[in-house]
């Protein structure tokens, strides 16, 4: 009985924080003065603006997944296959723009190849303005995208290739050099891996938000967002993210499809710590060469220009003043989020794990649609159901923030919920129901315990993305509770140059020291806890 | 006196019949050896014994209370009063030794100072004293076995269940469990149900035997019935 309610109860928050938002805002956007009405979409499909909307959005998404995959899954191969030195200083590095909010790189690299430019500085004046033209418009937002998610396929790479039993790839090398088992066995075997890899692409950078509206690219976030805040036209903003709603839930029907069966869960073979390593002989040195070029490029160059720009240490102290109000609160909230991100995903991944209800496939397909659907349509969603008098007490509270989190980034702390408890042997709860423990006391006492490393992981990627998130909670804080990302966004329009690059420096410590600290704890769990 | 009674009971992994129509009767303090080959349903019987899984059809009853029946669990795993040693032992690496045998006395209620003197005689009667505060992963296979049955025996319950617990021992030291649980069953009187696929394991432990393939019940009977029907067998084929 227990069981039933706080699984039933978790799937119900889901859906009232969740799914209730999104179908708000579509019920009303079909009614006017009362009556039912298609007025919102009508110039949906001829207007011309939206069709250049469309394409604007397509060859972002598309320019972007297409570069992350040619270079990240060679990366991602590299670096969790060959003997390349430093691939684990190097998979941290790559990481570390995805830790980030993409507008802060963004903000770099206008440092470095703006008009007035750290880099364009040095260049030829006419060369400079070319490239600073390129920046504002469809090349900066690959570059930067590129940037922030070439960790993507690069980490599901070498996930994969973790689950390839060694003898099939040694079978090969008894027949073939290495560059024929990579082409003929690895590739294949990690090509479910890659499509997901191409597709969670596809589908953050489609929804993506901060950085196409500070390169002034415009995509139908930016419009909606615009539509929203600027002109406060709801049924506008809403036409606006039916594009986003409906590709995003194509996407995941042919995920659900193709892909969902071969990729959920993702454990990593006994055998894969004998997997062969590629020896890379005399390519290993320019090999080197080139991984530390583009980790300087897309990941040292853009921060240090941050730093630069930033000037001295009095600028922080006057970010610090400024925001320091914000930075605690993007904290408490992020950590807030986590926890119950991680709760709400352990329930939800544990019902999904344990087919504990007819209904499962759903709840999952609920999680992953939200996680893919771009903020935007989630905070306009959550404005649209919880603006009212009635519920003001978590409209105008940060709790409203909170259910943004939750409604977003479920699908993360599930999946890895779902990955850990696979790995516990059934008879672990077996052996203690028989043993005349009920549900709860399991769950507390053998599943959690057990699915330690699991809940550390989840609690850490619902950090993250909390801490990072701009999207939703910029359309969704109260007054005085914006967090860090957002103030920083705010000030842009007017802030100096000096200050937005110390505030940026600011957020990516406060995400990466507490990320650093909470991975570090998480290697050392691999014994079991004391009691 | 009957202790676990099966009518009819059938069960099935989507379209296959795993148990086929099986009938049984267990009594109190015997020592039941069922054996047969892999995939043949005997880990199956004990799993809708310990009420893991409903059967399909017929019923299921211990200590003369209804427990299974056609699809549903009356009585859940926790309310059966049953021990398991489980095939992969199923110990819980982040207890203790004790912990791993409290665990289950402090869910029925037992209090503190009851639990500790039958942790203690727990241990004392697998030959584990000394080795309470140690984890499992600490101790050989051979301590991981006694830990397992200490703590399925810890609240004395009215049957045991054992799904081939020696099965990844090295001969020697799987002969010498045998010998053990012989020893645990003569000084305690427990029911014992014990599933292996291993015949010298079975001649060596039982005092009934049971044969199982494709989901049915061959013979039931002694030792000595079980070998004349094995030696049949194999000159048959």
């Amino acid at each position: 009985m227990s069981r039933r309610i706080i699984l039933a109860g978790t799937v119900i928050l889901l859906l009232i924080v969740g799914l209730a938002p999104v179908l708000s805002m579509l019920v009303k956007s079909l009614f006017s003065d009362g009556r039912f009405s298609t007025e919102a979409y009508q110039g949906l499909f001829t207007s011309h603006h939206q069709w250049t909307l469309m394409g604007h959005s397509l060859s972002l998404s598309l320019l972007t997944m297409i570069l992350t995959v040619i270079m990240g899954v060679p990366l991602g191969i590299l670096l969790g296959k060959s003997d390349l030195p430093l691939r684990r200083f190097f998979i941290i590095l790559f990481v570390i723009p995805l830790l980030i909010p993409p507008y802060i790189t963004a903000v770099s690299w206008v440092d470095l190849l703006s008009g007035n430019g750290l880099l364009t500085g040095w260049m030829n004046p006419g060369f400079a303005g070319q490239v600073s033209r390129l920046l504002f418009g469809l090349p900066g937002c690959v570059l930067v995208l590129f940037a922030t998610y070439l960790p993507i396929p690069m980490i599901l790479t070498i996930v994969f290739l973790r689950t390839i039993h060694p003898g099939m790839e040694e079978a090969g090398r008894l027949v073939s050099e290495w560059n024929g088992v990579v082409k003929k066995i690895t590739l294949p075997l990690i090509l479910p891996g890659v499509f997901l890899a191409a597709l969670l692409v596809f589908l953050l950078s489609f929804g993506e938000f901060g950085v196409p509206n500070f390169l002034r690219y415009t995509v139908f976030p930016v419009e909606s967002f615009t539509q929203f805040s600027a002109f406060y036209d709801f049924k506008a903003a809403t036409a606006a993210t039916i594009p986003l709603a409906v590709v995003t839930f194509l996407l995941l029907v042919v995920e659900a499809r193709f892909l969902r069966e071969k990729t959920y869960l993702i454990s990593s073979t006994p055998e894969a710590r004998q997997s062969p390593i590629i020896e890379l002989k005399n390519c290993r040195t320019w090999l080197l060469g080139i991984v530390a070029l583009l980790g300087f490029v897309i990941v040292i160059l853009p921060i240090t220009a941050l730093i630069f720009q930033s000037g001295n240490l009095s600028i922080y102290k006057e970010a610090l003043r400024q925001a320091g109000d914000s930075l605690v609160r993007s904290l408490l909230y992020a950590g807030l989020g986590a926890t119950f991100l991680t709760i709400v995903g352990f329930f939800i991944g544990y019902l999904i794990q344990t087919k504990a209800w007819r209904f499962w496939k759903a709840i999952d397909s609920v999680t992953v649609f939200l996680f893919a659907l771009p903020g935007t349509v989630i905070g306009i969603g959550l404005i649209s159901l919880w603006n009212t008098p009635k519920t003001n007490f978590i409209y105008g509270t940060p709790l409203i923030i909170l259910f943004g989190y939750l409604a977003k980034y479920t699908a993360l702390t599930s999946r890895i919920s779902v990955t850990q408890l696979a790995q516990i042997p059934p008879t672990m709860d077996e052996a203690a129901r028989i043993a005349g423990a009920g549900w709860i006391r399991r769950m507390i006492l053998i599943t959690a315990p057990l699915a330690k490393r699991g809940l550390v992981a989840a609690w850490l990627a619902g950090y993250v993305f909390s801490l990072r998130d701009t999207s939703i909670t910029m359309l969704v804080y109260p007054p005085g509770h914006d967090t860090l990302p957002v103030r920083i966004f705010t000030l842009m329009a007017n802030g100096s140059p000096e200050l937005i690059a110390a505030l940026s420096i600011i957020m990516i410590v406060a995400t990466l020291l507490p990320t650093g600290i909470f991975w570090m704890i998480s290697e050392r769990i691999d014994r079991p806890v004391i009691r | 006196m009957t202790i676990i009674r099966l009518d009819s009971v059938t069960k099935f992994y989507g379209q296959i019949k795993i148990i086929d129509d099986i009938s049984l009767k267990i009594k109190l303090g015997e020592r039941l050896i069922i054996l047969g080959p892999s995939g043949c349903g005997k880990t199956t019987i004990l799993r809708l014994i310990a009420g893991l899984i409903a059967p399909d059809e017929g019923k299921i009853v211990i200590e003369g209370e209804l427990a299974s029946e056609n699809g549903q669990i009356l009585l859940p795993p926790e309310q059966r009063n049953l021990g398991m040693v489980f095939q992969d032992l199923a110990l819980w690496p982040h207890f203790s030794v004790a912990g791993n045998i409290e665990f289950g006395l402090k869910a029925i209620g037992m209090p503190l100072r009851e639990r500790k003197i039958r942790i203690m005689d727990t241990l004392k009667l697998v030959g584990l004293e000394g080795f309470a505060e140690r984890k499992p992963g600490e101790l050989s296979g051979g301590q991981q076995q006694r830990v397992a049955l200490a703590r399925a025996l810890a609240s004395r319950p009215g049957a045991l269940l054992m799904d081939e617990p020696l099965s990844s021992l090295d001969p020697e030291l799987n002969i010498r469990l045998r010998k053990e649980v012989l020893r645990l069953h003569e000084k305690s009187g427990f029911t014992l149900l014990y599933v292996t696929h291993d015949r010298e394991e079975a001649w060596a432990l039982s005092n009934r035997m049971i044969l199982m393939r494709k989901g049915r019940i061959e013979i039931d009977g002694s030792v000595e019935e079980a070998r004349d029907y094995f030696n049949r067998d194999l000159l048959e084929r």
